[in-house]
């Protein structure tokens, strides 16, 4: 069968301009470089990664809202990244995206009724005022907001409350995907909770394709069936949502899993941790061979700093890039022993 | 530490520190204390930083201030924190100004600044807050050796219950102005007794939960809030709400676990189960039982 969405070798490379009268490119910032996944119908797809890894600038290539260097990026059979101008423009509407703060996303200027008929008339499915109306009095009920914020503005209306206009302004025109680019992070903890629960029943009700991209993982695995964990403008690992938790084979997904705190002591206290060393490099000057090299605990001599390490199938949907995920999984290969902390109090 | 601004704030009570009220204090002597006595990690290091002066002057004036130190040896000690705070190359760095230093650097140079004079006292602000979980982990790990090597007291100021559990003796959990609940980490976690602390823990969303468990929100925002002297400001929000809440303000419950709780109706140990009770999935060990790392 044939994914929804499938992205693939896509390359966004910004140029580095300096100079006072010509523009010389100086170099790239490989913001993405060499990323392939698929997005099956009525499934999450979730994206993970630290800040600057490269995976909001994929969600917005995706809808190309910035331009794609390589790769293809199909929907639906048709290739996104080579269509240009108004066919583009047409597809666009099966696809919308949901930003990360509702407060610079909506026009303060715009009450939500506009806001919510802007995209319908850009469509052209802007039908008759009443049925326009009723339609918008839909999925506003959809999402939960009261009938009377038809005629107020954005700053009437609380952070949990403005990213459910931004979810209505992406349903409004009856999208297939939604891509949503931290949807819950500029939120309070117990609002987040509100809007997560609001993206999976409208999936459930309408049969929503999701392409989630996120930096929290607990957040993340909590809404997805399948998760990409991103590094470095590349892909490290992918698997199924319960899958990736139990076991995590790539070296920066186990370091990523055990850094996100847990609530809850008993859990806190008896797992081991792996703790990486320094920063993430500069995406303008990635390291050689396997991007993850220079911070991982299990690095070895040979093939990490020279050879990329491709995204390889080892079990049902589990797909990681590491030369020696076989090994590390066989207890072969040790990491640095001042990587792992030992848990507080043994567990049992 | 006496830093909200003194015009249109009321700050009423005693802060003791050592037996001393903070409050009455001479603003001398405050300010002697501050930076040597008792220290302060603020959310953001970008902002809390100087941006246009050098890393290293900014540590070496905490302890011209408070440990008359200066030249050469200041230097030399300034470079010795930046180093335990895990720094790499601390002398170059302490020339560097703090736009050169990624985010996780300027939380550690923030929190060398803050340890320069052994502090008896740390009040950590949200430290991890704007930093990636990797980097914070590593600040978390940071702040467990100080604790553990200086004795030093540690305040954590957070939202994120993640943190806490992993890092806190002793929680007391804050709603609108008031603690509603306090309690030792172990107790609070496995039996939360305040509707708001049973409503945090069932609204966030846990790594170990299986997929596709539904999220328990608190229902509202902060603005439903009414005044403390109506009754309970948590009420308007609460499902566990009886008319006793509007009665007035609750007083602050002790049992005789020295677990507090601000309730008029309590949330007992069997509810508190159900709600958020998650059948977890087993942790998985990062390395494998069979192989453990020699020397442990």
């Amino acid at each position: 069968m044939m994914s929804l969405l499938s992205v693939q070798d896509l390359k966004v490379h910004f140029p580095i301009k300096r100079g006072v009268f010509f523009d010389r490119t100086i170099g790239h910032v490989y913001a993405v470089d060499g990323v392939s996944l698929d997005v099956e119908r009525g499934q999450t797809y979730g994206l993970v990664g630290e800040s600057g890894c490269g995976k909001s600038t994929l969600g917005r290539a995706v809808l190309r809202l910035v331009d794609v260097t390589s790769g293809r990026v199909e929907f639906d059979g048709r290739d996104l990244a080579s269509l240009k101008g108004e066919p583009l423009r047409k597809e666009r509407s099966r696809l919308q995206m949901v930003f990360q703060d509702p407060m610079s996303s909506l026009d303060p200027r715009q009450n939500v009724e506009s806001i919510l008929s802007e995209g319908l008339a850009a469509h052209g499915m802007i039908g008759d005022r009443k049925a326009r109306r009723a339609h918008i009095q839909q999925t506003l009920d959809a999402v939960g907001l009261p009938r009377g914020a038809l005629s107020r503005y954005p700053h009437e209306f609380s952070g949990g409350q403005r990213q459910r206009i931004g979810i209505a302004r992406a349903l409004v025109l009856k999208p297939d995907v939604i891509i949503a680019d931290e949807p819950v992070s500029a939120l309070d903890v117990s609002v987040q909770a509100q809007v997560i629960n609001l993206l999976e029943e409208l999936q459930q009700d309408l049969g929503l394709t999701y392409f989630v991209i996120a930096h929290d993982l607990a957040v993340v695995r909590h809404i997805s069936d399948t998760i990409g964990v991103m590094y470095l403008g590349g892909i490290v690992e992918e698997a199924s949502s319960d899958v990736l938790y139990v076991s995590p084979r790539h070296p920066y997904t186990k370091a990523l899993m055990s850094a996100v705190p847990v609530p809850d002591p008993e859990v806190e206290d008896t797992r081991e941790r792996v703790l990486l060393k320094g920063d993430l490099p500069s995406p303008a000057n990635p390291p050689t061979g396997c991007r993850f090299h220079t911070r991982c605990p299990w690095r070895q001599e040979t093939r990490c700093d020279t050879e990329r390490p491709e995204l390889t199938l080892v079990g049902d949907g589990h797909k990681v890039a590491c030369h020696w995920a076989a090994e590390i999984e066989a207890g072969e290969i040790q990491p640095k022993s001042d990587a792992v902390i030992a848990a507080a109090v043994d567990a049992g | 530490m006496g830093l909200l601004a003194k015009r249109g704030v009321k700050v009423g009570g005693k802060a003791l520190f050592e037996g001393n009220d903070l409050l009455t204090m001479p603003a001398t002597t405050l300010r002697d204390m501050r930076g040597a006595e008792m220290a302060m990690i603020f959310q953001d290091p970008l902002s809390s930083l100087n941006p246009v002066v050098p890393i290293g002057l900014q540590v070496t004036e905490v302890l011209k201030r408070h440990r008359g130190m200066k030249g050469e040896p200041a230097q030399k000690e300034a470079a010795d924190l930046l180093d335990r705070v895990g720094i790499p190359d601390p002398r170059r760095r302490l020339k560097e100004y703090p736009h050169q230093l990624s985010g996780g650097m300027r939380q550690r140079a923030l929190i060398a600044m803050a340890v320069a004079c052994r502090p008896r006292l740390l009040i950590a602000d949200e430290p991890t807050t704007a930093l990636d979980v990797t980097i914070q982990a590593q600040i978390l790990e940071l702040l467990k050796e100080l604790v553990a090597d200086e004795g030093t007291a540690l305040i954590m100021i957070t939202h994120d219950l993640g943190v806490v559990a992993g890092l806190c003796d002793e929680i007391n959990v804050m709603y609108a102005g008031r603690v509603v609940e306090a309690a030792a980490r172990r107790p609070l976690f496995a039996a939360p007794t305040h509707p708001y602390s049973v409503g945090l823990l069932g609204s966030i969303p846990r790594l170990d939960a299986p997929r596709g468990e539904k999220l328990r929100p608190i229902p509202g925002s902060v603005r439903d809030n009414i005044a403390w002297t109506d009754g309970c400001a948590f009420a308007p929000r609460c499902a566990h709400r009886t008319d006793g809440c509007l009665d007035g303000p609750p007083a602050l419950v002790q049992t005789y676990t020295a677990h507090s709780y601000r309730c008029v109706n309590p949330v007992t140990s069997d509810e508190a189960e159900a709600l958020t009770a998650a059948a977890t999935l087993p942790t998985p060990s990062i390395v494998d039982a069979s192989t453990e790392t020699d020397g442990e």
